[in-house]
């Protein structure tokens, strides 16, 4: 009787415990949509709870005044080139990384693995003088580029050992029926390697709009700019309407927390990768 | 006729991986290159530099005070990152992994503030930590007449720490996920050899799964130190290193050098002591470890 007394508590205090946790993890969430369907005194007076009288009016305001229509199709193309410049470079990279035999093999794999760690501040400045003189400092294309250059090394390893546990007899029973290399890369590999790929489209896309650094420093034009300059931009000038804030934090972390409820196994199994191999 | 055909099937290899090297060079190893030596340079970041040779390091070891401050910010926050989200994460991934039912849901649930973006996750806190609108209301009316008057962000004693609060609300499910990982790949038979020999659950926590996650915990205290060293997005989004200096770190005072500032030379300057930081601290904590038997590389 007392040992199952003395498991039960046990049990308790640990579900206890966990429930707290991912309470602390969620509720805080939560509350910034809840917030963002109540009125600003309403918030201002009560920071928690729920909505009264639920309002869309804070969605429309923030929507229209904070542009969020240009900042979303900003930072979709961005994205969306980014995402096919990467995927493309770093398949085609990744295959050579993990099939092919050339003398700079180790090499290549080494400077990738070196370039994972190296931190955005050794290049930034560097970088704003070299776009500067291109003439693509406070363009899309400029952001592209960097973007493009900072994931792939990460993406590239990533790509690289999910490849290696492909079979290498399939590309070659398909060298032999008379294909290029390119062709068995996009039409054995490629297919079967369909989900690593989505993995890296979401990771790239993920990093792309919650990148601020970067587009804050290089795009000063408000036409021009992503979903999280354009939130930091709103929040700091409308910095006194707090139900504002809140609704411009669902508008900017909506598509994020869709994405990942959809695909949290993805998201979750491509961000911590980098630990496998340690 | 085979040694032709071996190198056109390098050729084939050099195509695929060029694009990507390539790119790569252009925008980030070279660029990061010439920050070493731009450190030497007296430059503004877009007309002409003047060599003044160690001049920048002088000045960063001598004249700049903020320096000294930013490191010991950068420090405490080391600190606060190698215990705090470590123990958290480690004890909730050890009790997860013995769940049977809602493991997944649970981890879909801890994870979920790592993917939002740092400007979002720093705002919303900067909005609950309001002295006037935010959580101190709620304080207040729950009697903490103290509580409710601190001025979380406000108070150059405990700003820093309130900006570490939510970068590790963000942080610890990452560190819980790596462990759960870790834990879910030791292998059982270990544990029941430990049951067999009459261990009890914390001697099995000692002796199975603490040794069995050994190359994770030594990668996490790794990057968790590095990137300490080189944090950046939440202090710069909630405080931008105010309130007086309170917050500044590395990354913050390097971005008002650079581009507040405009004296990108010296900012170069500072990006070299920060890297050089991080990688002795690489080198310390492989000793270390290798001493304390976490890595058996």
């Amino acid at each position: 009787m007392n040992k199952k007394w003395k498991s039960a508590i046990c049990t308790f205090i640990k579900w206890f415990f966990l429930i707290c946790m991912a309470s602390f993890a969620l509720i805080p969430l939560l509350q910034v949509v809840f917030n963002s369907f109540r009125s600003d005194q309403e918030v201002k007076a009560m920071p928690i709870g729920l909505p009264q009288k639920a309002t869309l009016e804070n969605y429309f305001d923030t929507w229209t005044i904070g542009e969020y229509g240009i900042a979303y199709l900003n930072t979709l193309l961005v994205a969306g080139v980014v995402i096919a410049v990467v995927l493309t470079v770093v398949g085609l990279g990744a295959y050579a990384l993990s099939k092919l035999d050339f003398r700079l093999k180790g090499f290549m794999t080494a400077y990738f693995f070196v370039a994972i760690s190296l931190p955005s501040f050794l290049y930034i400045v560097p970088d704003y003088s070299l776009l500067n003189r291109l003439g693509l400092v406070n363009t899309r294309v400029g952001l592209m580029i960097v973007y493009t250059a900072m994931q792939i090394p990460f993406n590239m390893l990533l790509l690289k050992t999910f490849l290696m546990g492909i079979p290498r007899e399939l590309e070659e029973a398909a060298k032999i029926d008379g294909c290029s290399e390119l062709d068995s890369f996009l039409k054995i590999t490629l297919p079967i390697a369909k989900p690593i790929f989505l993995t890296v489209a979401l990771l790239v896309f993920v990093n792309v709009w919650n990148e601020y650094l970067w587009s804050n420093t290089f795009v000063s034009d408000d036409a021009l700019k992503t979903v999280a300059t354009r939130f930091v931009r709103f929040t700091g000038q409308y910095g006194s309407n707090m139900a504002r804030i809140y609704t411009a934090s669902v508008i900017t972390m909506a598509p994020i927390v869709i994405l990942y409820l959809l695909f949290s196994r993805k998201f979750i199994e491509g961000m911590t990768s980098g630990s496998v191999k340690g | 006729m085979k040694r032709r055909k071996v190198k056109k099937s390098h050729l084939v290899a050099y195509g695929f991986i060029l694009p990507a090297f390539i790119i790569h060079l252009c925008i980030i190893t070279l660029p990061s290159l010439s920050t070493l030596v731009m450190s030497l340079f007296d430059w503004n970041g877009l007309g002409k530099a003047e060599f003044i040779g160690f001049d920048n390091f002088v000045e960063i070891f001598t004249k700049d005070s903020v320096v000294k401050l930013a490191v010991i910010h950068n420090l405490e926050w080391l600190a606060v990152f190698v215990t705090v989200p470590l123990i958290l994460g480690f004890i909730v991934a050890i009790l997860v992994s013995r769940i049977k039912r809602f493991q997944m849901f649970l981890r879909t649930v801890y994870f979920m503030p790592y993917v939002i973006s740092a400007v979002v996750a720093g705002r919303i806190w900067t909005a609950y930590m309001n002295p006037f609108y935010g959580l101190n209301t709620i304080f207040g009316k729950m009697g903490f007449e103290k509580l409710s008057k601190v001025l979380w962000l406000g108070e150059p004693k405990i700003a820093l720490f309130s900006v570490a609060f939510v970068d590790n609300w963000h942080w610890w499910g990452f560190v819980m996920v790596l462990f759960l990982g870790a834990l879910q790949q030791v292998d059982p038979t270990l544990y029941e050899a430990a049951r067999v020999d009459g261990a009890n659950s914390l001697q099995e926590l000692i002796h199975v799964s603490i040794p069995g996650i050994r190359q994770t915990i030594a990668f996490v205290l790794i990057m968790t130190i590095m990137w300490s060293f080189l944090t950046f997005d939440y202090v710069y989004v909630m405080t931008n290193g105010g309130p007086a200096n309170s917050t500044e770190i590395l990354a913050t005072w390097i971005y008002k050098n650079a581009f507040v500032k405009y004296r990108a030379g010296y900012a170069n300057a500072l990006c070299v002591l920060q890297s050089g930081i991080c990688i002795i601290l690489y080198f310390f904590q492989k000793w270390v470890s290798k001493r304390g038997g976490l890595d058996d590389e």
